[in-house]
């Protein structure tokens, strides 16, 4: 049988769906699934591989590394969903603004935005998390701002285009005003193209938040986050690799889904 | 489009650009300096409290303030640091008694060697993967090239970096797992524990120019000047590295720019995990240490080197499109 090409992309993207929704049903029922605590440890039973009592092994704590594994896309899936929903207002907001009001507005919030992209994230990030402590809230706006850059560029970018199209010229000329022709028919249009670029920064913010964790400065020890599961669990990734491997998957099958999504060239 | 301008004009006109952007990049990077200095001043706790910790009176930390001169009002302390700065002197770490220059110099050493060696792994087979999968796009290989690229791309490094680790250090043990080299070692001594950070760094950023070259070949290949050179009856390795090569280049080389200043200052994951006494490792112990005089020049590090590959590789893409060359001004 021979498959083609349209076939399997349509097979590929219902997998990358099921994936997505998979993450999206565990993050949401993991606290009501018959799971062990995820903060019971077990000093008898330290580092264990498969058992009935815990089907992924224990931590070097003694912890169920499963239920810690399902709780852990928690902490980062709803601080980059809020950091995203922000940055994603931001840049709409930012560039379609820059491209409707042209002159030295656009001038001004173009220069913002670049400003904006030419911020050493990480550093950053790394520094506020450092000195402001591990407040969910000032991790969100600043995750928020400095993620909204890219979208800004690709929002005025697409908004410059529709601009100087004739239905949008048309409204303007029927004397529409700027901000409902923006709503009306200039973001119905660009928010195809805008999408991908917030899922893009949606992966970046997971990715950012996770690797802070792995680092020690987002979620913070007794929680279960993928980043600092994989942080804790590498010392003795030799005797026990699940605990490793299980967040790994998890984690990977996550943001890959959400590339995939974006990625259908 | 004709070009018609003598080659005077040109370098000329050339020369002018290169310097409007190089005034603009000092421009920038002068700014962007003082906005940091401003920036990390303003957060709470300063060389004092970082030394004298959570166990410093307020008499003590008052007196060491005196000491160090940081009751200045902040534009004092900004001219005399600028001074500072523009003259060599870096500035000195009262929480490592230890002048600036002196510990982040042999750091920005290691990382540098670090990225080369990344780089050199990353680049040349990342264009000529492009080039390759670009060319034959229906070949399973390339496919899978391809895939692994863009799945290493998506990945965090440290989820790189625990795999290769677990499977080049614990299952097949090539590589030492673990660097426990001191910061200022020599580069034979350095080498064998570049490898796995390299590879980690160079796995991450292949597929950005790997896939920004194939996507330069696919849009080239359909352009009447290769057909012309086929039809010509030219040789497909000429036609490929004669007439794609060339012009599928230019947005490879901003790509490079922009993964190359990752390379110098982003590794500060990769060199946590390896334990590699390079810039980034820096980088987190400064931050968790709240030290500032240390924090500052590594953002200026990091800003100069993003400024400054960006100016380079606007250069290079100049030289090497001759349609830039004159129509800009």
């Amino acid at each position: 049988m021979n498959i083609s090409p349209q076939h399997r992309s349509t097979r590929i993207q219902i997998f990358v769906y099921c994936v997505l929704g998979f993450h999206a049903v565990v993050a949401l029922i993991a606290p009501f699934l018959p799971l062990m605590p995820t903060d019971k440890q077990d000093s008898g039973a330290m580092l264990q591989g498969f058992s009935s009592a815990h089907w992924l092994g224990t931590d070097a704590l003694g912890r169920d590394v499963l239920s810690r594994t399902l709780h852990g896309g928690r902490p980062s899936l709803a601080i980059a969903i809020l950091a995203t929903a922000l940055s994603a207002v931001i840049g709409i907001a930012l560039g379609s603004l820059a491209a409707l009001a042209g002159g030295w507005v656009d001038e001004a919030l173009s220069r913002l935005i670049d400003f904006l992209l030419a911020l050493p994230t990480l550093i950053l990030l790394l520094l506020i998390a450092s000195f402001f402590g591990h407040d969910p809230f000032i991790l969100i706006v600043t995750l928020g701002f400095m993620y909204a850059a890219p979208i800004a560029r690709v929002a005025r970018a697409s908004t410059q285009v529709l601009l100087a199209r004739d239905f949008v010229r048309v409204a303007r000329l029927q004397g529409g005003r700027g901000v409902n022709i923006l709503l009306g028919e200039v973001l119905p249009n660009v928010w195809r193209v805008v999408f991908t670029e917030i899922a893009m920064q949606f992966t970046w913010i997971i990715l950012a938040f996770s690797s802070l964790s792995f680092l020690g400065l987002g979620a913070s020890p007794p929680t279960p986050e993928w980043g600092l599961m994989i942080a804790e669990a590498r010392s003795y990734m030799t005797i026990n690799p699940t605990a490793v491997i299980a967040p790994i998957v998890m984690l990977a099958s996550l943001v890959l889904a959400v590339q995939a999504l974006v990625d259908r060239e | 489009m004709q070009c018609d301008g003598s080659e005077l004009a040109f370098r000329d006109n050339g020369m002018k650009n290169f310097a409007r952007r190089a005034l603009f990049t000092i421009g920038a990077f002068v700014s962007l300096a003082v906005l940091s200095f401003l920036g990390i001043d303003a957060l709470p706790g300063d060389g004092c409290t970082a030394l004298l910790g959570r166990f410093g009176t307020e008499a003590k930390i008052a007196e060491c303030r005196v000491e160090h001169q940081l009751n200045d009002p902040v534009i004092v302390r900004l001219g005399s640091w600028a001074s500072d700065v523009v003259q060599g002197d870096l500035g000195y770490s009262i929480k490592r008694d230890e002048q600036v220059a002196q510990i982040i110099l042999p750091r920005i050493r290691n990382t540098a060697m670090l990225a080369l060696v990344a780089a050199i792994m990353a680049f040349p087979t990342a264009i000529a993967a492009g080039l390759l999968i670009g060319r034959f796009p229906r070949s399973r290989i390339g496919k899978a090239i391809n895939t692994m690229g863009v799945v290493a791309m998506t990945l965090p490094e440290f989820v790189i970096a625990t795999v290769l680790w677990l499977v080049f250090s614990i299952w097949i043990p090539i590589f030492p797992g673990v660097t426990v080299v001191p910061s200022n070692a020599t580069f034979m001594e350095l080498l064998p524990h570049i490898w796995m950070p390299a590879l980690t760094l160079a796995s991450v950023v292949f597929a950005h120019s790997m896939r920004t070259m194939k996507a330069g070949v696919t849009t080239i290949q359909a352009m009447p000047f290769v057909e012309s050179a086929r039809l010509r009856g030219t040789k497909e390795r000429v036609t490929l590295l004669r007439h794609i090569l060339p012009a599928a280049l230019p947005p490879v080389v901003n790509t490079i720019a922009v993964d190359a200043a990752w390379l110098l200052t982003g590794t500060f994951v990769t060199e946590a995990i390896f334990n590699y006494r390079g810039l980034g490792r820096l980088t987190i112990d400064a931050i968790s240490d709240r030290d500032t005089a240390v924090i500052l020049p590594i953002v200026l590090f990091s800003l100069g080197a993003y400024l400054t590959m960006s100016l380079i590789a606007d250069t290079v893409v100049r030289l090497l499109d001759p349609r830039l060359r004159q129509h800009r001004s």
